[in-house]
């Protein structure tokens, strides 16, 4: 097993060596692009077309491997641990900048954080947005406020998880506009919008994509979006920010990853590879069939949005604080 | 009497005051809110209370001493191998690891002939890479040399 | 009425025109090759398979798809039958009677009555599914946290069927099941509960490697190395065929499973996996001579394996009416028609019908298909039987790490295998049996985070449980099982258990 190792450790050495001294020999083999979900999951669906246009664009497979387990910590714990040779690649939702946080609220040691990753490029950003069910009594976002103002934990939300990203969006919005409600987190996506189609509970925060076939069919009502601007598929939702409530900004992006320590030339590669990703008439189309917007960043734009995301939903998890069991 | 009821009691006891120990750092919460303890406290509760009843009414069953062991060296093995294929699986890649298993259990274990040996390692596990990573394209692990 | 018709018509014509004929034809084929590896369920088959028909139209991908998804519930018991392996959590049953058929001989019986059982069990759910799909979708719908819980309790009750030995001892091993489903995340705190640094525990440990680690595993620990290697089993062509009296056996288990499974499987959620469990228990509890149970009972094989197929499906009628993921497989298979562009939702049917009832007619066309490709494999996997076992295990064992392996790409999963599998052995040698723990580690994480939810809708009030007319109604029934069972233990004095136990006591003698 040593033997292997050290084996392993040479010829990656040896390749990584390589890359440094003459820069156009990466990639040499198949790149790995590590998905810490599930298959059919958002972030599997985008990392198919990012392969798939990747091995295009620098000719050389390009595989998916779905490594699941603990809400995502598993697989890009995995990346993080991974030899740095740009050979594994990670795709990460907004997760990635939770989950240290909450293994900070716990005082467990952090099974990766932020520091370990060198962001390449965002691929998509998606505000989340508010639904109720078509029946229920608020029109408005605002009625939807002043309701839960004046019942504090009357009302309920289903969640993705605890401090999943279905739960933070609402935890932003409870914080930034001072009400309070009863969470009702749910094992996935999928459950906790099943949960408020059958009116076990009253409200909802969700990627776009997911609800908009229960908006169009009536069944749902989008109330607002937690975007910076209006979602293209939504013009007449209005955002938190219109609203004057600018704290409730949340975003469920993914981006592609590599391992702190990848060497800047094989970094550099990468992000020219991604630009021509984001152009591909074939990843275009199927971003487009996810009803997906593509919106592309990278190098220090994507670094700052990074951060920013990053610095919200700390703070949003420290608010959050440990789930208090009375 | 120490019958295989009484043996098993015993051991699930253990296995419930230990759950009960290391439950000790979670919240217990309350009966309206339970917290993260609250389940496994009482499970193991109810697997102490269980393994009472065993240890009580078990004196019927058989005898430990009726327990036979006697492919206890086979059985070893073959754990040993499984272990063995858990490590090197992400570090062997999932072709060179098999084959190894493979040949250890039908060469060494069952004592076959050194051809059928090596023809059923290298056969069963390229053709099982073959079917489930190359036409199947469920990923499995690569090791040195891309093998 | 008309209408369906028709429109099943148009269905038809596009689910048997050549290429979409022979995806169906391909995924089929494919899923009966996953199935037929141990663990490797219908979920992780489709999941596992899904990118591979990206590159699909829509309506090829999702044929394609469902073929696989059947092929894999129809490949799931061969392993069970011929080798104690479950292929998925669902066979966990069929282990019990098929593989004791098996070793009686039986093991093609066993395993054309499943394939039958599983293609009555296939086509009727389907037509239930065209017929009371919407009806029954927004029914499903109304089962929340607190209905969830109720209906969990009561499949718990099935634990007083599931073992012929002490109910003690069943209470025990499920006790112990419900206690490693604990391990892993706390999904409403997210406190971390016995991981101790691993990582991948999070999650919790998964139903596969526990179910193939104690059946799977521990049978091979226990039967390499003994003195005299099971006998070869050399199978005549007569023997493969299911005898007349088998057949009779079959008829009423096929038909109640495929009901039972329905209903249980239309519920969102995971509880498709308990339909197997509940049939097997039904079966035993209605069955004239239950001390067959374990020892080859062709209806313990029929009951299950028509419960689980006819589950899966039933779980397509939140989907396809409502356009909810309402459990894992249909999520996958939403996701699948996303990708393709195809938005699911109630607007399905009459956007697109003809994705719709071709997904629909190659349901009826993939059931036939695997009913053909089936029949004849049964001659050919009962042939494995003839390897002599020296030969047979070590590739049985490459299988069950790789099927552990595949489905989440975990080498820990591997570790809890092989740990299950030393403790399934450890249980066999001590005389428990395992079927309970498999039961309990399902059932554990689903039961605490319904009644934790329920809790949550009601801020902490247990009258939530008696507000709501189904949660109240299945635990009513519930109460009234048990009372049922407490009443014939008074009166009679012996019920089938203490029979069993007498017979056993008379054969010691």
């Amino acid at each position: 097993m040593t033997r292997a190792r050290v084996l392993v450790g040479v010829v990656a050495l040896a390749v990584v060596a390589g890359v440094a001294g003459a820069q156009g020999s990466y990639p040499t083999r198949p790149i790995t692009l590590v998905v810490p979900f599930p298959p059919g999951g958002v972030a599997d669906l985008t990392a198919r077309p990012v392969a798939a246009a990747l091995e295009k664009v620098l000719k050389i497979p390009v595989g998916v491997v779905n490594k699941t387990g603990a809400a995502g910590a598993v697989g890009m714990q995995y990346v993080a641990t991974s030899r740095p040779d740009g050979y594994t690649l990670l795709l990460a939702l907004s997760s990635i900048s939770i989950i240290p946080e909450a293994d900070k609220i716990f005082g467990r040691p952090p099974a990766f954080t932020v520091e370990q990753f060198a962001p390449i490029a965002l691929v998509s950003a998606d505000p989340t947005v508010l639904v109720v069910r078509a029946e229920s009594p608020w029109k408005t976002a605002r009625e939807f406020i002043e309701d839960a103002q004046k019942r504090p934990g009357q009302m309920s939300y289903s969640s993705s998880g605890v401090y999943g990203t279905l739960h933070m969006a609402m935890a932003l919005l409870e914080h930034g506009a001072s009400v309070k409600l009863r969470h009702v987190p749910y094992a996935g996506a999928g459950p906790a919008l099943t949960a408020i189609l059958g009116g076990h509970v009253d409200a909802l925060a969700s990627g776009p994509a997911v609800v908009l076939p229960h908006l169009k069919a009536g069944k749902l009502r989008a109330l607002a979006g937690w975007g910076d601007t209006r979602v293209a598929a939504l013009p007449d939702v209005p955002t938190f920010k219109e609203l004057g409530y600018p704290e409730a900004e949340f975003y469920i992006w993914a981006g592609v990853f590599a391992g702190k320590g990848t060497p800047e030339p094989i970094l550099t590669r990468l992000r020219d590879a991604m630009r021509q990703v984001v152009n591909d008439p074939d990843f275009k189309g199927a971003m487009d069939k996810l009803e997906t917007p593509i919106v592309f960043k990278q190098g220090d734009d994507f670094q700052r949005f990074f951060d920013a995301d990053a610095r919200r939903l700390a703070a949003g998890v420290r608010r959050v604080g440990r789930i208090e069991t009375k | 009497m120490l019958t295989t009821n009484r043996v098993a009691a015993v051991a699930l006891a253990v296995l419930a005051v230990l759950v009960l120990f290391e439950s000790r750092k979670l919240p217990l919460g309350s009966l309206h809110n339970p917290g993260p303890a609250y389940m496994p406290v009482l499970l193991a509760l109810a697997l102490l209370a269980f393994a009472i009843l065993v240890a009580v009414y078990g004196g019927a069953g058989r005898g430990l001493s009726a327990v036979g062991w006697s492919e206890w060296r086979h059985a070893a093995a073959i754990l040993g191998t499984c272990a063995f294929a858990a490590i090197a699986l992400e570090r062997l890649g999932y072709r060179l690891t098999m084959a190894v298993s493979l040949a250890f259990l039908i060469g060494v274990i069952e004592r076959q002939g050194v051809i059928l040996t090596l023809a059923l390692a290298v056969t069963v596990a390229a053709g099982s890479y073959f079917l489930f990573d190359t036409l199947l394209r469920v990923p499995l692990p690569r090791g040195p040399f891309g093998l | 009425m008309a209408e369906t018709v028709h429109n099943l018509l148009l269905g038809f014509s596009v689910a048997l025109s050549p290429p979409v004929l022979l995806y169906a034809f391909v995924g089929c084929v494919v899923g009966t090759i996953v199935g037929v590896l141990p663990g490797v369920g219908p979920l992780a088959g489709i999941s596992l398979l899904l990118p591979a028909t990206f590159g699909l139209d829509a309506t090829k991908a999702i044929v394609m798809l469902a073929g696989i998804y059947y092929g894999a519930m129809y490949g799931g018991s061969t392993t069970s039958i011929l080798m104690r392996i479950p292929g998925e959590a669902a066979s966990v049953m069929t282990c019990i009677d098929g593989y004791a058929m098996a070793r009686k001989g039986r093991a093609g019986a066993a395993l054309a009555i499943a394939a039958v059982g599983s293609y009555v069990a296939g086509t009727v759910s389907v037509v239930a599914l065209m017929f009371l799909a919407p009806p029954l979708a927004s029914f499903a719908l109304r089962f929340g946290p607190p209905e969830y819980f109720a209906l969990l309790i009561l499949g718990l009750l099935v634990l007083a069927y599931m073992s012929s030995g002490s109910m003690v001892k069943a209470l025990a091993m499920a006790t112990l099941g419900l206690l490693l489903g604990m391990i892993g995340i706390d999904q409403m705190t997210g406190y971390f509960r016995f991981a101790y640094g691993v990582v991948e525990l999070g999650d919790g440990i998964g139903v596969v490697p526990v179910a193939v680690g104690l059946f799977g595993l521990s049978e091979i620990l226990a039967t390499a190395g003994q003195e005299t290697p099971p006998a070869v089993i050399k199978p005549t062509l007569r023997e493969l065929l299911p005898s007349r009296q088998e057949w009779k056996e079959s008829i009423w288990p096929i038909g109640r499973g495929t009901v039972l499974g329905f209903l249980i499987g239309i519920i969102p959620g995971s509880a498709h996996i308990i339909s197997s469990f509940v049939s097997y228990a039904v079966e035993r509890r209605l069955s004239r001579r239950p001390e067959e149970f374990g020892h080859g009972a062709v209806a313990g094989v029929a009951g299950p394996e028509s419960a689980n197929n006819s589950a899966t499906s039933g779980a397509f009628v939140p989907m396809l009416a409502l356009g909810v993921p309402s459990g894992p497989i249909p999520a996958v298979m939403l996701a699948a028609m996303m990708v393709h562009g195809v938005s699911p939702g109630p607007l399905l049917i009459k956007q697109q019908p003809e994705l719709f009832w071709g997904f629909i007619a190659s349901m009826y066309v993939g059931n036939v298909v695997l009913l053909i490709l089936n029949l004849p494999l049964v001659g050919v996997f009962v042939n494995l039987l003839r390897v002599p076992y020296p030969l047979l295990y070590p590739g049985i064992l490459v299988f069950c790490i790789l099927g552990v392996y595949a489905v989440n790409s975990s080498v820990v999963d591997v570790w809890i295998m092989l740990v299950m599998g030393l403790v399934g052995y450890l249980l066999r040698k001590l005389d428990f049996e395992p079927a309970p723990i498999v039961l309990g580690v399902i059932l554990a994480p689903m039961i605490e985070m319904a009644l934790r939810q329920s809790l949550a809708m009601s801020d902490g009030h247990y009258a939530i449980f008696l507000t709501r007319p189904i949660a109240t109604t299945l635990l009513t029934v519930g109460v009234l099982l048990v009372l049922l069972s407490l009443k014939s233990l008074v009166t009679r004095g012996l019920d089938w258990r203490a029979r069993i136990a007498m017979a056993e006591k008379g054969e010691e003698l």
